[in-house]
C-alpha cells in the first residue's frame, strides 16, 4: 500500500487573504489520498516550506514585503505552481488601487515596528513568479479545487456562468430598471435579467455550477471574464455587458453605464480587467486557466 | 534582554507571538497580527447596498457572520424590520457557521495539541480508533461538513453567503431539502458527540500531563444570545463583572459608552476592554452566560461543565471545551429549526434606502460582531467593524504572560513554551484577517 511518503508533495502557501480558498479546499477530502501534504500553516504546524514540492497552491495577493519574499521562495521549491481564487490572480478585493478616496489614509496608517510592511498595492502573483495554472474565483469551489489537482488537462469547464444556470432568457419581459434587489422573492425559472438584477452571468468564465444565479443572486463574476475576454481591455468586457442589457432590457443606458462602473462590479470585474493595464504581467491563455 | 518569537500556525491569519525575557524574568508578551487588510478603508465611498457583498470577504472563516451583521446594519439604518421567516432562516446559517467554525478549531487546529501531532492528518490513531469505520480526520471533516452544508442551504453560497439581503431572505428552504439535511444530521449526531468526548477526554489527559488549564484569573466576559435562549441572530450585548454576575447589558447602538477601542503599535490589530477591564469573548464567554441551551444533549453537556469546573470558569483551556459543547447545541437546534416549516410565507420585504447611521449585531463564532455604517447620498462614509477577536486581545496577552512566566525560570527556558504559546492563542481561536482595520 502507498503511504503518504510515496504520494506527490504539496504545499499551500496562503499570502494575504481571507483564508476563503483553504476553507474551500478543506470542503472536499477527495485530494486527501492523493497528495502528502507537507505545508499549510492553517492546518499543518509546519514553518518550514520543504524543498521539492510537486504541486504548490498560492492563495492571497502580494500584500507584503513578507507575502513577497515568501512567494519567491515557495516558486523555487516547487513543480508546479497553481495560482488559487481572486486574491493571487488580481491582488485582491482590498487592494486599494491608486486613485481610492481612501488609499492614503490607509498606506500612511500601515507601518508597524518590526513588522512586515504593506507594499503599495496588493499584486498578483504572476507579477513575480511563473505561474502554471490560473484558477479564479471567491473562492473556487472545492469541485475545481479537485479538478485543478487532478484533470486539469482534460477539464471541461462551462464557457459562461448561463450555461450552468438554467433560468430561461424571455423576450417579452423588459425591466425599466435595476430595481430587482429591492422587489421581493424573484422568479426561480427566470433569467435574473430579465427581472432588472445586474448579472455578469452572461461574460463570466462558467464552472462554479451557477451557484449564485441558481438561488436567485445575480453573478458578481467572481470566476473573471470568460474566455474571449481574457487579457482584454475593461471597455471590451463592458461594451458586452452593455450590449446585453440593451438587447434584452428596456432600462436607461445611462442607469446600464452607472451600474457598470459601480464599485460593486469593480469587486471581481475591475479587478480582473485592472490586470490587462499593467505591461509587466504575463499574457494569461486559455489553457492556462481552470 | 533575550526576544523569542514564535510564528503561529493552525490558527486563521497571519500572526506571531513575541516575548521579551530580561534577566531570566518575563517583561512582555505580544500577539501580533501582521498585514492589515483595510477593509475599512476600501468600503469608503462604496453604494451602501453594495456593501452586503464585499464585507463577507474579509474573512473566509467567518463570511457568514459579517454578511448577516452588514444587512443587519442597512436594515436598521433603512428602517426595515426582516420577516419574521427571515430571521429563522439566519439563525439556521449562523447555526452552519457555529458548526462548520466549532469543528475547525476543535479538530483540525487543536486536536492535536492533545497528542503533541503536528496535525489532524497525522494523529496517531488507537487501535479502537482503527477499528472504528472512519478515521479521526475522515469523521472530523464529516461533522465540519454539516456546517458547510447548512451554510449552502441557508446561505446560498458555501462560503461568501449571498441569500440573506438587506429586507430578507432571497428564497426560503423547500421541504425535501429541510428532511435530507436533518437525516445527516440524524445520522452523524452520534458521531460529533462521541468526537466531542474523546476531545473531552484527551484534553483532561494533557492536562494532566502538563499540570495546568491555562490563565484562570477572573475577567469580564462579553457575549450577545441570551441566558435561556441562544440566539445567534441576536439583539443586545451582554456583560459579566469579575465577581461573577451579569452586570451590564446593551444595545450595539450604545457600544461606545461600554467598550473602549484602542490602535496598538506592536500590532496590525486593536485592543478592546470594558472601560479599561480585560475582557474575553467566545464560547467560555457565551457558556459562563447561558443558563440554559433548550437541547438535551447540550443541556447535559453544560451541566456536566458546571459541576466539573465550576460557573462561571476561568481557564482559558475551558474555551475549547466549550466549543465541543456549542458543537453538539447548534446540531441539535439546527435539526429542531429544520423540522419547523422554513418554506412558506413571507421571505423578504420591499424597501427604500435613506441615509444615516446604522448597526448591525450577531454573534459570531468568536462573540459579538458590529458593523456601524454611516451613509451619505446613498455611499458609505465610513464603517466600522468591531470585532470579536479584537475583545480577546489583552486577554490573550495575560494568557501569554502567564504561560511564559510558568515556562521560563532562571535554569532556562522550558521546551514545552513553544507548545504553550500555540495552545494558548488556539483556545482563543483568535482570526486574524477580522482583527485589523
Ligand atoms: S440569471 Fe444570470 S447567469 Fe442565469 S441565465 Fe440570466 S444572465 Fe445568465
Ligand atoms: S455565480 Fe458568479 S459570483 Fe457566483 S460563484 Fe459563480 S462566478 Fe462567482
Amino acid at each position: 500500500m502507498e503511504t503518504p511518503s510515496d504520494l506527490p508533495k504539496f504545499a499551500v502557501l496562503q499570502l494575504s487573504g481571507c483564508s476563503g480558498c483553504e476553507v474551500s479546499l478543506l470542503n472536499s477530502d477527495e485530494w486527501i489520498s492523493n497528495f502528502n501534504l507537507v505545508y499549510m500553516p492553517l492546518v499543518v504546524s509546519t514553518h518550514k516550506l520543504p524543498e521539492d514540492i510537486e504541486v504548490l497552491l498560492v492563495s492571497g495577493g502580494v500584500r507584503t514585503d513578507e507575502d513577497l519574499h515568501n512567494l519567491h521562495k515557495g516558486a523555487s521549491r516547487s513543480k508546479k505552481l497553481i495560482a488559487v481564487g481572486t486574491c493571487a490572480l488580481s491582488g485582491g478585493i482590498a487592494q486599494i488601487p491608486e486613485g481610492h478616496i481612501s488609499r492614503e489614509s490607509y498606506l500612511d496608517s500601515s507601518h508597524r515596528l518590526r513588522l512586515p510592511s504593506m507594499l503599495p498595492r496588493a499584486y498578483p502573483i504572476d507579477k513575480f513568479v511563473h505561474v502554471d495554472l490560473y484558477l479564479p474565483g471567491c473562492p473556487p469551489t472545492p469541485e475545481l479545487f479537485i479538478t485543478a489537482l487532478k484533470e486539469a488537462e482534460n477539464a471541461r469547464i462551462a464557457s459562461i456562468v448561463c450555461q450552468e444556470c438554467g433560468r430561461k432568457k424571455l423576450t417579452n419581459m423588459r425591466p425599466t430598471s435595476i430595481s430587482g434587489p429591492r422587489s421581493g422573492t424573484p422568479d426561480p425559472e427566470i433569467c435574473l435579467i430579465n427581472q432588472g438584477y445586474l448579472c455578469l452571468g452572461t461574460s463570466t468564465r462558467g464552472g462554479c455550477g451557477a451557484l449564485c444565479t441558481r438561488p436567485g443572486h445575480a453573478c458578481v463574476g467572481c470566476r473573471g471574464p470568460a474566455n474571449p475576454y481574457l487579457n482584454k481591455d475593461p471597455e471590451f468586457v463592458l461594451d458586452n455587458l452593455r450590449r446585453v442589457f440593451t438587447r434584452m432590457t428596456d432600462i436607461p443606458i445611462e442607469e446600464i453605464n452607472a451600474a457598470l462602473a459601480s464599485p460593486w462590479l469593480s469587486l471581481f470585474l475591475g479587478q480582473f480587467t485592472d490586470y490587462t493595464q499593467d505591461q509587466s504581467l504575463p499574457q494569461r491563455t486559455k489553457e492556462k486557466m481552470i | 534582554m533575550t526576544t523569542i518569537t514564535y510564528p503561529l500556525s493552525r490558527i486563521e491569519g497571519h500572526a506571531r507571538v513575541v516575548i521579551d525575557i530580561h534577566d531570566d524574568e518575563v517583561f512582555r508578551a505580544d500577539f501580533q497580527a501582521m498585514e492589515m487588510r483595510g477593509f475599512s478603508y476600501y468600503v469608503q465611498g462604496i453604494p451602501a447596498e453594495q456593501i452586503t457583498v464585499i464585507v463577507p470577504r474579509i474573512c473566509g472563516v467567518c463570511s457568514t457572520a459579517h454578511q448577516v451583521a452588514s444587512v443587519k446594519a442597512l436594515e436598521d439604518l433603512f428602517g426595515i424590520t426582516p420577516p419574521p421567516l427571515a430571521c429563522e432562516i439566519r439563525e439556521v446559517l449562523l447555526l452552519g457557521q457555529l458548526i462548520q467554525n466549532q469543528a475547525t478549531s476543535l479538530f483540525i487546529f487543536t486536536m492535536p495539541d492533545r497528542v503533541n501531532a503536528s496535525s489532524l492528518f497525522e494523529i496517531a490513531e488507537t487501535p479502537e480508533a482503527k477499528a472504528r469505520q472512519f478515521s479521526l480526520a475522515q469523521m472530523s471533516l464529516k461533522i465540519r461538513k454539516i456546517g458547510t452544508d447548512l451554510i449552502s442551504l441557508a446561505g446560498g453560497q458555501f462560503i461568501h453567503p449571498i441569500k440573506t439581503v438587506i429586507g430578507g431572505v432571497t428564497s426560503s428552504i423547500p421541504r425535501e431539502k429541510a428532511d435530507a439535511m436533518i437525516k445527516t444530521i440524524e445520522e452523524l449526531l452520534p458521531m460529533a458527540v462521541d468526537l466531542v468526548d474523546n476531545y473531552w477526554q484527551m484534553s483532561t489527559e494533557m492536562v494532566d500531563r502538563i499540570g495546568t488549564w491555562g490563565d484562570d484569573e477572573p475577567t469580564y466576559y462579553l457575549a450577545s444570545t441570551e441566558a435561556d435562549s441562544f440566539r445567534l441572530n441576536s439583539k443586545r450585548l451582554r456583560v459579566m463583572c469579575n465577581e461573577g454576575r451579569e452586570c451590564h447589558t446593551f444595545a450595539p447602538q450604545e457600544y461606545e459608552n461600554y467598550l473602549t477601542i484602542e490602535e496598538s503599535d506592536y500590532s496590525y490589530a486593536g485592543t478592546s476592554s470594558f472601560q479599561g477591564h480585560i475582557m474575553r469573548a467566545n464560547s467560555l464567554a457565551r457558556i459562563n452566560l447561558t443558563n440554559s441551551f433548550g437541547t438535551p444533549k447540550a443541556d447535559a453537556y453544560l451541566k456536566r461543565f458546571g459541576e466539573a469546573y465550576g460557573k462561571p470558569a476561568h481557564a482559558i483551556l475551558f474555551f475549547d471545551l466549550c466549543r465541543g459543547i456549542e458543537l453538539v447545541y447548534a446540531l441539535e437546534k439546527a435539526k429542531q429549526m429544520l423540522e419547523t416549516d422554513l418554506q412558506h410565507g413571507e421571505a423578504m420585504v420591499r424597501y427604500a434606502p435613506r441615509d444615516g447611521i446604522g448597526f448591525g449585531l450577531v454573534e459570531a463564532p468568536r462573540g459579538p460582531l458590529i458593523h456601524r455604517y454611516e451613509v451619505e447620498n446613498g455611499l458609505i462614509k465610513k464603517a466600522d467593524f468591531i470585532i470579536p477577536t479584537v475583545h480577546n486581545m489583552l486577554a490573550i496577552r495575560r494568557a501569554l504572560m502567564v504561560a511564559a512566566k510558568r515556562y521560563v525560570s532562571p535554569e532556562g527556558i522550558s521546551n514545552e513554551l513553544s507548545r504553550a504559546v500555540g495552545r494558548v492563542v488556539r483556545a482563543f481561536d483568535p482570526c486574524i484577517a477580522c482583527a485589523t482595520k
